[in-house]
């Protein structure tokens, strides 16, 4: 049966299935971005209609003074830190997924956020956050901690080479548990109960803060920076997903790998996390659903987990912000609350062995 | 004849536990080469060797007269393609995507698979009869299926040498004549193979060369004839017919100490 096939190869009834790319995915997604971006600017307390925003930004003036200030000052800087917050989450969960070979990672599921908020709290705390070089330490430091905690959650949830469901579960559980709380502690120390105590509740909620354009320069660098170090990994990633063993055998250096996965991943939690805090299961949603329609092969998933990350986040805070105005709701709620039961549905298909 | 690999002298031991001991072995080129020995003699060990994956305590593995440590494992991957026993792989990969990772010592950072890749990767199916799987999940095909398309993962990397660890395992009666007749098509296209086989019936036939390995024994090697013989495979696989299999005795002596 096999041996018939060497003399005549069969003409092919299709060809690839790899060619069939999904560039439309990506073009709706930027257009839905762009368009989410619009609405999203024009909902609040003051309305802007949709047209005579859009003419404002195409150089034409057709907006009010008080719109425009509300516009550049507030919703806009809020809208561009919500689409860099879900981009850096969804794409760090996409990478810690790869890393762990597990589909349940997530930068708050396995600590990672934790970390960063810890180290982001020692910021706050010895320089304000406002001035643009306070942000600069506090993002750094949100930086060391994420790569601190993701290193001892990876070191300790490892188990012959392999990541156990359960062994990541708890192990990102106790360190982010241990991490966020000691983020607390932090609280105590401050005498002044001044601004520092207020940004660390907000971060341990998962509010996206007003931020400033020189703020959200920042972790757009941060975001840029994650995002080109992704492009060369999402192979890797792949090969990764065959074992360790199998891809040293294939030439892949895995330690390097690994070294540079939880590098960039920490850099793009630290980024998510300076500007939101505590976001949780994002990076587990966003990259779920795209698996869903475009399968695992991460090259393809990475452009379009940037993207509709920032969607996904966009649309959350958006009613975040407005669903029971004037009060507002931390949009790390709103993301526990949809996320919560889709990690627990997500495990239990993990537990029936249909992973996908 | 040219040698594929040497092994010169070989030591390995996991930890205390001695594996091989002063192995002195060559695979030519277009051999056909069965590992047996009893289960945890080393047989994965000495593939995985010849892979390049472990390095031996002594002695020098040579890869066309090149010591292995000195080869990048990229390059090693390009003559030589191990199939493990299992892979676990964690996403639903296709068969496709599945079979494009046997490109990856080919490929560089930034660029993707060339027309050459697609052309390596759609002979390695063909090859082995998968090319109709490819849009197939990986983790949904029967273990026939699957066993046939690591393989064409490993022909992607167009290897002269193919390292096969138990591919009859978990294969039911047709499909190990299958696996025979993919061997056989295999050393016609001059790809040489070594393959840990727990099934000696399916040997002889097909494999040239015999290698037997038993704990703390030095390797036997011969034809199929030379070894495949009743009073040399019962001191290797310590199953001598007039002798009490050695579990029995142990369970009785432990339940003699119990009472």
């Amino acid at each position: 049966m096999v041996k018939e096939l060497t003399e005549a190869c069969p003409s092919t009834p299709h060809g690839w299935a790899r060619q069939q790319r999904h560039p439309w995915l990506l073009a709706m997604l930027s257009a839905s971005v762009v368009l989410a971006v619009l609405l999203a600017a024009g909902m609040g307390a003051v309305r802007v209609p949709i047209w005579s925003l859009a003419h404002q930004l195409i150089g034409g003036g057709s907006l009010s003074t008080d719109q425009r200030i509300i516009l550049f000052t507030i919703r806009l800087p809020r809208i561009v830190a919500s689409l860099l917050v879900g981009s850096a989450l969804s794409v760090s969960g996409l990478l810690f997924q790869g890393l762990f070979r597990n589909p349940l990672a997530d930068p708050y599921v396995i600590g990672s956020s934790g970390g960063a908020v810890l180290g982001a709290s020692i910021g706050v705390f010895l320089l304000p956050p406002i001035s643009v070089a306070g942000f600069g330490t506090t993002a750094m430091l949100a930086f060391t901690g994420a790569l601190c905690s993701i290193t001892l959650v990876y070191w300790l949830a490892r188990v012959d080479g392999r990541t156990p469901v359960v062994a990541l579960l708890l192990a990102g559980f106790a360190v982010s548990t241990m991490l966020s709380y000691s983020s607390y502690f932090l609280e105590v120390l401050d005498r002044d109960f001044g601004t520092g105590m207020r940004i660390l509740a907000s971060w341990l909620h998962g509010t996206i803060v007003q931020p400033t354009w020189p703020q959200l320069a920042i972790v757009t660098a941060m975001l840029v920076i994650g995002l080109a170090g992704s492009v060369p990994l999402a192979r890797n990633l792949n090969t990764l997903a065959l074992g360790e063993e199998y891809a040293t055998h294939l030439g892949l250096s895995v330690q390097q790998t690994r070294v540079a996965v939880i590098v960039v991943g920490s850099i793009l939690t630290a980024a998510a996390v300076a500007l939101g805090g505590l976001i949780s299961f994002v990076g587990l949603i966003v990259p779920h659903m795209l698996r869903m329609v475009l399968g695992p092969d991460h090259v393809r998933l990475l452009p379009a987990t940037a993207l509709a990350g920032a969607l996904f986040l966009l649309i959350a805070d958006t009613v975040a912000r407005t669903a029971i105005a004037p009060a507002e709701l931390p949009v790390g709620v709103l993301t526990a609350l949809i996320g919560g039961p889709f990690f627990l549905y997500l495990l239990r298909k993990t537990k029936q062995g249909v992973m996908s | 004849m040219k040698p594929l690999i040497e092994f010169a002298h070989v030591d390995f031991a996991y930890g205390e536990r001695t594996i091989l001991k002063d192995l002195d072995a060559t695979v030519y080129e277009n051999q056909c080469i069965a590992v047996v020995g009893p289960n945890g003699a080393g047989k994965t060990t000495l593939l995985r060797l010849a892979a390049g994956t472990l390095t031996p305590a002594r002695g020098e593995v040579y890869l066309k007269s090149r010591d292995l440590r000195f080869l990048k494992q990229r390059k090693i991957a390009k003559s030589v393609a191990f199939v493990p026993q299992n892979v676990e792989v964690p996403f639903s990969f296709t068969v496709e995507q599945f079979v494009e990772q046997g490109r990856t010592p080919f490929l560089t950072m930034f660029s993707g698979p060339s027309t050459v890749d697609y052309e390596a990767m759609r002979r390695a199916m063909e090859l082995t009869d998968t090319w109709s799987l490819r849009s197939r999940v990986f983790n949904q095909l029967s273990g026939g299926e699957r066993q046939r398309v690591k393989i064409a993962l490993g022909l992607a990397q167009q290897p002269q040498l193919l390292l096969l660890d138990e591919p009859m395992q978990h294969l039911d009666i047709g499909r190990q004549f299958e696996m025979i007749d993919l061997i056989q098509l295999l050393l016609h296209q001059g790809i040489a193979i070594v393959a840990s086989m727990h099934d000696l019936a399916l040997i002889e036939g097909t494999f040239s060369s015999v290698w037997l390995v038993s704990p703390g024994e030095p390797m036997q090697q011969g034809t199929p004839e030379e070894i495949m013989r009743p009073e040399i495979l019962e001191i290797a696989f310590n199953c001598l017919p007039h002798h009490r299999p050695r579990l029995l005795e142990r369970m009785r002596d432990r339940m003699e100490h119990a009472s």
